[in-house]
């Protein structure tokens, strides 16, 4: 019975999935008894079985589709209604939910809206994917705060040495358009302009439950990805030194850091060099 | 309110707001973890990352109990993120019960599994829905999460008697109900907990208070949420109803820890 369980279930799975609904499921099912759908699910004069499984149907796309949109609330929004459905239909049959937790359901969306990029907007990655990092930031592991007054305890010539890294709550992204102008604008209501296609680094991190995101520059966007493994602040230095004249360098490096500190986005490499768990990016593909 | 029911896959997280406000909750009052993913009923293996961040979250919030659903969410390593019932026979009964045995095993703590809502049955089915919830939770020596709105849309949708159905679950696996509201078809009630409790679920909850004790009761309302004073409201109608019909004497939470520790529901897994 266990193996027709198996045969019942993944048969449910597939016409409950089938992208243009139960029926053409159906038409297109080899695993079929004689008999038909008939013979595996009941139905009456009120529900044929078709009927019965369209009902999970819906509710499976469209719980999706909720959950999908309120993640990509932006994205979302420039795509507009029509254009959101489509693309969710799309990519719930490429990257099928294979996670526990239906917050698990989108993470993908990023990836497949570059491989099947938008022709009229074709930032949309770049924003979906600020989008899916905001939400992963949001529930990142808790760390433990480098204090300026820890800093401070020590002599400077000392600071060299002190190994440091990221909160895990933090990324560091990439982009070719400069999204954060538009998620921002959608986030305030206020109408959204097409951005600029410029490569530009936006650091998004989370202090006090609160997710923040900001653009970056080069350098610092450099450090700061270095920073993702424990490393010698001597060596953070280096890189924010670099293409800065000697005079300015010292300065410069001094006011990034405070703001780091003051952001609350690093933390004490403690107990050896571990660094930052990789996150589990395995897709379940269609 | 006298203790919470939480959303267990929304605290399996590594940190962040919604741990910090899990504990929160967790100092001022009880709370007890309900998932929606175990998918008890599968054919896939269990999943053990699954169970070892339940595990994790459980000792994190220390639950009053864990509860999940009878059913299967998923298959082939794919989640359909519903509640989708089985084929109620001797077979799956085995299949099933053997499956919570291990999980009450790993979580060292027996768990309760509600009855689900569905929309379809199997003509292999040679047990009735309340046959089968009580045959999976004695061989299994679980206990039962009873939701009365699920009854009572099933009862609709399949056409039995919800009454017939309360009247064979046995009493001593009952630690929890919940109560909700549907939005009806035409065709089918659809358990959507968007709704105020309808008066016939009322009335069949007034039933099962008198025959299971005025154990836990949870009111669910996931969409259309009122303002709080209609959902304190309805949270008051339930305890009235458990005063005027068991009078007073051992409170509804009590009673559910009672029924949870004695070894009607596990010997083996006393908390």
């Amino acid at each position: 019975m266990i193996f027709q369980l198996k045969d019942l279930q993944n048969l449910l799975y597939r016409l409950i999935t089938a992208p243009s609904g139960v029926a053409e499921g159906l038409a297109a099912e080899h695993a079929l008894p004689e008999g038909g759908l008939g013979t595996l699910v009941d139905g009456d004069e009120r529900l044929s079985a078709e009927a019965r499984l369209d009902v999970y149907a819906d509710m499976y796309f469209y719980r999706l589709l909720e959950v999908l949109k309120e993640d990509y609330p932006a994205t979302s929004a420039v795509l507009g209604e029509a254009n959101f459905h489509n693309l969710i239909t799309a990519y719930l049959i490429d990257y099928r939910p294979c996670e526990p937790s239906v917050q698990g359901a989108g993470k993908f969306l990023p990836d497949f809206l570059r491989l099947h990029p938008c022709q009229e907007l074709p930032f949309c990655a770049d924003l979906a994917t600020l989008e899916r990092a905001i939400a992963e930031v949001f529930c990142a592991r808790d760390a433990s705060l480098l204090e300026a007054s820890e800093m401070n305890t020590l002599q400077p010539k000392l600071w060299g040495g002190v190994e440091m890294r990221r909160i895990p709550a933090s990324a560091v992204l990439r982009a070719q358009w400069r999204t954060a102008e538009v998620l921002r604008a959608v986030e305030e209501k206020r109408d959204w302009k097409p951005p600029r296609r410029e490569r530009n680094w936006i650091l998004v991190w989370r202090r006090n439950s609160r997710v923040s995101y900001r653009e970056i520059g080069s350098s610092e966007a450099a450090a700061l990805a270095m920073l993702a493994r424990t490393t010698e602040f001597a060596k953070v230095c280096e890189v924010l030194a670099k293409g800065l004249p000697p005079d300015q360098a010292p300065q410069a490096i001094r006011d990034t850091f405070a703001r780091w500190l003051a952001e609350g986005l690093i933390t004490r490499a403690a107990g050896g060099k571990r660094n930052h768990s990789a996150p589990d990016r395995e897709p379940c593909r269609g | 309110m006298d203790w919470y029911e939480v959303i267990s896959e929304n605290f399996m997280v590594a940190g962040g707001r919604a741990l910090e406000v899990l504990a929160a909750v967790r100092d001022r009052h009880p709370l007890v973890l309900h998932g929606v993913s175990l998918s008890i009923g599968t054919t896939d293996p269990l999943n053990r990352k699954y169970l070892a961040d339940l595990r994790t979250l459980a000792r994190r919030c220390e639950p009053a109990w864990i509860s999940d659903h009878l059913c299967w969410t998923g298959v082939g390593g794919r989640n359909l993120h519903d509640l989708l019932p089985l084929p109620y026979t001797a077979e799956v009964v085995r299949h099933v019960s053997q499956r919570i045995r291990k999980v009450q095993d790993f979580l060292e703590r027996p768990i309760l599994l509600e009855n689900v809502s569905s929309y379809l049955t199997f003509p292999d089915s040679t047990l009735s829905e309340w046959e089968f919830l009580r045959a999976v939770t004695e061989e299994a020596d679980c206990g039962i999460l009873l939701d009365i709105n699920n009854v009572f849309v099933n009862a609709f949708n399949h056409r039995f008697s919800a009454e017939e159905y309360l009247d064979a679950i046995p009493v001593e696996r009952v630690v929890q109900f919940h109560l909700a509201g549907h939005s009806d078809h035409g065709t089918h009630l659809l358990d959507t907990h968007d709704h105020p409790v309808r008066e016939e679920v009322w009335a069949l909850y007034q039933r099962a208070v008198r025959r299971f004790g005025a154990i836990s009761t949870l009111i669910e309302w996931d969409d259309n949420i009122p303002e709080f004073g209609v959902l304190a409201e309805t949270a008051e109608r339930a305890r009235r109803i458990c005063e005027a019909t068991v009078g007073a004497g051992m409170t509804g939470d009590d009673l559910s820890a009672q029924r949870l520790a004695e070894s009607a529901v596990s010997a083996h897994h006393r908390p």
